[in-house]
């Protein structure tokens, strides 16, 4: 996994080569993952929110209900 | 890096760009303030975590296709041709500044010891992205979902916003060549699309409950923290100095750039690759800044909220000729932009049933426009490019700054990048059931279930003995 293992090496070179982060090479899997967890994401949070306005809906509060929950900090 | 002058150079621009970043942080934090105080008590902490919560989702698409955007785009495609390549089409080719190095698996998209500049030009850009889509935010609060606010931020902040920065903000942008478009700090390429956008899904989204009468007249919903507001709003002025330096090109040398023999003449530029100082910026920022607040108070009799708002307006009407305006000219022009911001938004909001929560349409979207329309008659003549300087439509060569240009760059990015797009994915949300929230939520308060775990939590806690 490691792109450099030993920095005279890599630094006396003829040609340094830039790309020093771990699996060069592998940046379309990484780039295939983040696409994943993006899209997983907005499903995920998408659901939860969506179940906690129709719990909050159901129970139909007052518009001043919500001073009886002030806390006194 | 192997000699010492362009390694200092390097170096220095990395860092300088760097610092921009930090304190173009600051606008974010300014904006989490300002609408948190601007939002009531019940809703506070989901206008928070709403604004917030943009960061991640515009940083991550901004990732993954946004910056390969701007590089791609700024021949529109198929209106101008590039002076890289000279050709029309999207520019992803092998030329030094095209879109092929910028997609997210290039290895310039990570640490790389050959490029210490990609990095933090591409964060200053998402910067631009954030503070795009949080114009957006103040707008919309305590009735929008948060799904759909994310959806809309990616949109703005990932897409439409930087979509017109390839047009217009990019030395090789169609609308700079084709219609003279100049807006070096941004009255429009971030402003008005970003007004534009949040009236487009304002009209949809309908008011918030209660604030209009039956008869229509509208009810003022006050600001419940002023000091958030104040201080969020300071500190967003703070972070508008890093957004003002980031617009910079530090050092350039531009003898070789231009083509000129033998000459060189280091300077720093504005994004177009003209010539500006940032000495010269930073009094006409201040000067516009004392305009809008100048204006600001006369006009809305000294209203705090107002007053404040107007010291950005100010600054957002001049920002697109900052760059070589005089500053008494930077002042005049921010109180122009303040008065018809001001009286715009009452205006719309009368007439259309607008309930632009922040204000955030009439600050940043019309004294946008104002900003850009005033530039093309104030900078009439002066080249939009240091590279050529041609004709009106033509294309080829770049179209001297002028009125009409800049009107209809104005009308680009309020209406065809910023209105019609946010009414539209508004409108889909909409049918979707997505966009806004239930009105039995909106009524109880979007914070109501944390609060009364709060409340539980203290009751617990007040009964313990030990």
């Amino acid at each position: 996994m490691a792109t450099v293992t030993n920095w005279i090496d890599h630094l006396s070179a003829k040609e340094v080569a830039g790309a020093v982060y771990p699996g060069v090479g592998t940046e379309g899997i990484l780039v295939l993952i983040a696409f994943v967890l993006w899209i997983g994401w907005h499903v995920l949070a998408a659901k939860q929110e969506s179940d906690k306005l129709s719990k909050l809906a159901r129970k139909r509060h007052g518009p001043n209900d919500w001073k009886s929950n002030v806390t006194d900090g | 890096m192997t000699d010492q002058l362009g390694a200092l150079t390097t170096v220095f621009t990395e860092f300088y760009y760097w610092i921009t970043v930090v304190l173009m942080f600051l606008i974010h934090v300014g904006f989490c303030m300002y609408e948190v105080g601007a939002s009531r008590y019940k809703h506070h902490q989901h206008t928070l975590m709403k604004n917030t919560m943009l960061i991640p989702l515009v940083t991550v698409t901004w990732f993954l296709f946004g910056w390969w955007i701007y590089w791609a785009f700024p021949t529109g495609p198929g209106l101008a041709p590039s002076i890289m390549n000279e050709s029309a089409a999207l520019i992803t080719d092998e030329s030094a500044f095209s879109a092929k190095w910028y997609v997210p698996n290039s290895e310039l998209m990570a640490v790389n010891l050959g490029d210490h500049i990609s990095g933090v030009f591409w964060a200053a850009f998402l910067l631009f992205s954030w503070t795009a889509a949080s114009i957006v935010s103040g707008a919309v609060i305590e009735r929008i979902t948060t799904f759909a606010f994310g959806i809309l931020a990616i949109a703005i902040g990932s897409c439409f916003w930087v979509i017109d920065a390839a047009w217009g903000w990019h030395f090789d942008g169609w609308m700079l060549k084709i219609l003279g478009y100049h807006d070096a700090y941004a009255s429009g390429v971030i402003h008005a699309v970003a007004g534009g956008f949040a009236l487009g899904i304002l009209a949809v989204l309908g008011p918030r409950i209660g604030k209009f009468s039956s008869s229509g007249e509208p009810r003022n919903i006050g600001p419940r923290n002023p000091w958030l507001v104040t201080v969020g709003l300071f500190l967003i002025y703070t972070g508008f100095w890093g957004f003002y330096a980031a617009c910079n090109i530090p050092i350039f040398d531009l003898g070789p750039e231009y083509g000129m023999e033998g000459v060189t003449y280091f300077t720093a530029t504005n994004i177009y690759v003209t010539p500006t100082t940032l000495s010269g910026i930073t009094m006409n920022f201040l000067m516009s800044l004392s305009g809008g607040l100048l204006a600001g108070y006369l006009v809305a009799k000294g209203d705090p909220f107002w007053t404040y708002s107007s010291g950005l307006a100010g600054i957002i009407c001049a920002s697109a000729g900052n760059d070589l305006y005089h500053p008494i000219q930077s002042m005049i022009i921010a109180m122009i932009g303040v008065v018809v911001a001001y009286k715009l938004h009452y205006w719309v909001e009368r007439k259309f049933k607008i309930d632009d929560a922040v204000g955030a349409v009439a600050v940043h979207g019309y004294a946008g426009v104002a900003g850009l329309i005033i530039c093309g008659f104030v900078l009439n003549g002066y080249p939009s490019s240091g590279y050529s300087v041609g004709a009106m439509w033509v294309g080829t060569d770049y179209a001297p700054i002028n009125p009409l240009g800049m009107f209809l760059g104005a009308i680009i990015m309020f209406v065809v990048l910023g209105f019609i797009p946010g009414w539209i994915i508004a409108k889909v949300l909409h049918g979707m059931g997505k966009l806004r929230i239930p009105r039995e939520v909106e009524i109880a308060g979007l914070d109501y279930e944390i609060m009364e775990a709060a409340k539980d939590d203290e009751k617990s806690v007040a009964s313990a003995s030990r």
